[in-house]
């Protein structure tokens, strides 16, 4: 039943003319409804849209900066899809392609599993709950340069790195590892390495997992949290009758309806780590590239706007499907 | 009522007349008696070179000379440099009216006209422009063309510390490359330091600096030949590649190289932990302070080692890290005067005399003063080495030769490609750029 473009609502149907829905939106009850928006559509216009609008443009064309009669500007010539199709053509974009995609993948998998699990630990009632939520949250507060320095001077690959310390005192190593270095990984198996080596996987790729993870689990955990608690206690309850076992509960109760909440995580994180930049390039400047990293490096040490912006319409373009696989998959459960 | 009207718009006319006028008139007043006031912005980097105190400290000498002018830093980590540079050369009018400019950064300004040509005013401002030693000059000219007033000599010197080689036996440092192997040998074999050598092999600038010397060491810094084509996989840049593989896979170099940079390989040397360092001039003054050093009076200056018959000369080969003064091509036509005032300045001796605590002058009459005499004992040893430096490529998209330069070094060094396959490599991508 569609909702009918009369006053009676006051709003007007997408049916209704639009110089109708036009004059009931400036005259209606809902006139205050779309003045107190404008503000916020403005900002948006002007912050988003437009840049986006403009970047969009830049990776038509071959952008650079120009100095022409002492005043700067940006100069495009129309070179249509070629910055796309340029990088497509590069060894080293699919290099950054899959290097993107196993650091994506891999943080997923241990937020899932590990935020899960912190969440439904957090979830139970125990003896200093609330101390140990508060513990589990403070990585999210300190600020990612700092984070980085911090996991910088654990892995960092002398003797007195933490780490390297740490495994040198209980005889695990015999000699230091630098660990931000991007060497194979299981290099005793070369089958596995190699084939582990083209995915994408290093020893610095999985020391920056690392570190990015501690930071960014408990946000994910709370994230969790919250829906969990929105669970009604009748569902485990009547579950529990029906002799469901704990792992039966997790499975049919739990995770159905935790659907929208991970839907909401997972685009969120998604999004996030297909543009992190911070602990990539304060830790390994331009020895990790991943798109992120190679769109900054083209436009600007380069000076390549036009392929710097392609790549970054590439990374949302990647952001978008995989958003979609998620939504296809977790919400439509609940709809 | 006509009249009442006339009156009251006369009225209003004086009115308005007289608002307008007085700032006219105060502006005016103003103009013959004190001259305007003026900001200059100035970008700078707070990581080498001259500290900010120092550049504070000039940026106060100016104003007592010129007190209507004002400089307002910016200061950046040098891996930001360059970024600003370019977002503000795409302002219609540059945030900055002075930056400071690295040499390889020369070809790309003046091919893309991000800064504009000194020539005009360094002939007729500078009366001894041959007091500053022509391979400085030569790291800002192009074509013909001067881009920036050198600023910062700035090149890299060969460490070693005197007593861990007293104790393998050594009386001096390696003259040769042979010595020099042999020397790191002998540390490792007695076990007097784990790793004999740390240089700042990170994939960064700085293992091109490193990459560019070694070959220099061998015989030849050009790693692009007189046609301008890219030789690292034939000769003394070969050479260069198998000898940094050769020192981290025989355990001569410390494997934390491949993530150290520069002020990180200097820390290592100054901790004792490393028995050499070839790194750039601000390590004699960390190896001497007792607040940041535990080899006060063991580190030594020295020229580099050298492959034989090579380098007759100079019996040294260094790398330039040279930095110059540039006005933005955007900076205002207004500006440009007061720009190169700083300018001026800032690079003359006198200014630069006043502050041979911080930084190797750019003048040779200062480098050999008296009082840089005094101050640095090794003064000898930094002027040969100036002479023998090599440059970086001078070629308009060095950044992107510089990148892939950086990633097929790395994977020689660390074993990933074999040397020869990296070398090779290396020249198909940067001939393929073209």
């Amino acid at each position: 039943m569609s909702v009918p473009a009369t006053p009676q609502s006051g709003f007007p149907s997408r049916k209704a003319p639009l110089r109708r829905r036009v004059f009931l939106a400036l005259t209606g009850e809902y006139f205050w409804f779309y003045a107190l928006l404008l503000p916020s559509i403005l900002v948006l216009i002007g912050v988003i849209l437009i840049p986006m609008v403009f970047a969009f443009q830049m990776s038509l064309g071959n952008t650079n900066i120009v100095v022409i009669g002492g005043k700067g500007s940006i100069e495009s010539q129309w070179v249509g899809l070629q910055n796309y199709l340029s990088l497509l053509a590069s060894p080293l974009f699919w290099q950054a392609f899959r290097e993107t995609v196993y650091f994506w993948f891999v943080s997923i998998v241990i937020e899932v599993t590990v935020g899960i699990g912190l969440a439904v630990l957090m979830n139970q009632n125990f003896v200093g709950r609330k101390v140990f939520r508060l513990i589990v949250f403070i990585p999210w507060a300190i600020p990612t340069v700092v984070n980085s320095m911090l996991w910088g001077m654990i892995f960092d690959g002398d003797n007195y790195g933490a780490l390297n310390d740490l495994l040198l005192r209980l005889h695990l190593i015999s000699t230091q590892i630098v660990w931000l270095n991007p060497m194979p990984v299981l290099s005793q198996v070369p089958w596995l390495s190699n084939m582990l080596g083209y995915l994408g996987a290093n020893t610095a790729m999985n020391a920056i997992i690392v570190g990015d993870e501690w930071k960014t689990l408990p946000i994910v955990a709370v994230l969790v949290l919250a829906g969990l608690q929105t669970i009604p206690h009748e569902y485990y309850e009547a579950a529990r009758v029906e002799g469901a076992s704990a792992w039966t509960q997790f499975r049919r109760v739990t995770l159905p309806l935790l659907g929208p909440i991970l839907t909401v995580v997972l685009i969120l994180r998604t999004m996030q780590l297909l543009r992190a930049f911070t602990m990539i390039f304060n830790l390994e400047q331009f020895g990790l590239p991943l798109l992120s990293i190679q769109a900054y490096q083209q436009a600007f040490s380069f000076g390549s706007f036009g392929s710097g912006s392609a790549i970054s319409f590439l990374i949302g373009i990647i952001a978008l499907l995989i958003a979609f696989v998620y939504i296809k998959q977790l919400y439509k459960e609940e709809m | 009522m006509l009249k009442n009207a006339a009156i009251t718009l006369s009225a209003i006319a004086l009115l308005a007349g007289s608002i307008l006028a007085t700032p006219i008139a105060q502006a005016a007043t103003t103009h013959h008696s004190t001259p305007k006031p003026i900001v200059l912005k100035v970008l700078y980097m707070n990581q080498a070179g001259y500290t900010t105190q120092v550049l504070r400290q000039m940026a106060a000498g100016f104003h007592q000379e010129y007190p209507n002018v004002t400089v307002q830093f910016t200061f950046l980590p040098y891996g930001n440099m360059h970024s600003a540079i370019l977002t503000s050369a795409a302002a219609p009018n540059a945030q900055y009216d002075v930056v400071l400019s690295d040499l390889i950064w020369t070809g790309e300004f003046a091919q893309r006209g991000y800064t504009i040509p000194l020539n005009s005013y360094i002939d007729a401002d500078i009366k001894n422009p041959g007091q500053i030693p022509g391979a400085v000059w030569d790291g800002f000219k192009i074509g013909g063309r001067i881009m920036a007033m050198p600023f910062l000599a700035n090149f890299q010197n060969f460490y070693y510390n005197k007593k861990l080689l007293a104790e393998a036996g050594f009386k001096s440092g390696p003259t040769t490359m042979a010595q020099w192997l042999h020397q790191m040998e002998v540390l490792k074999a007695k076990k007097i330091v784990q790793y004999p050598y740390e240089d700042s092999w990170t994939q960064a600038e700085g293992l091109v600096c490193d990459y560019v010397r070694t070959a220099g060491e061998f015989g030849n810094g050009n790693l692009f030949n007189a046609q301008g084509k890219p030789v690292m996989n034939q000769g003394p840049a070969l050479q260069a590649l198998e000898w940094m593989h050769m020192l981290y896979a025989k355990g001569l170099a410390n494997p934390n190289s491949l993530t150290a940079d520069e002020p990180t390989a200097a820390n290592a040397f100054a901790s004792g932990q490393a028995a050499f360092n070839t790194n750039w001039t601000f390590v004699t003054g960390i190896m001497n302070d007792k607040s940041e050093s535990k080899i006060v009076g063991d580190g030594v200056v020295a020229t580099f080692p050298v492959a034989p018959g090579t380098n007759p000369m100079t019996h040294s080969a260094s790398i330039s890290g040279f930095q110059g003064l540039a006005i933005p091509a955007n900076t205002p036509a207004a500006m440009r005067p007061w720009a190169w005032k700083w300018i001026q300045f800032a690079t003359s001796p006198k200014v630069q005399a006043q502050h041979l605590h911080s930084q190797w002058p750019v003048w040779s009459t200062v480098a050999s003063s008296a009082a840089e005499k005094r101050l640095n004992p090794s003064w000898k040893v930094y002027e040969e080495n100036l002479n023998a430096v090599y440059n970086r490529p001078a070629v308009a998209n060095y950044l992107q030769v510089s990148s892939i330069i950086q990633q097929y070094v790395h994977e020689a060094i660390a074993g990933t490609l074999s040397v020869k396959q990296a070398a090779n490599d290396m020249v198909q991508q940067i001939e393929a750029l073209n």
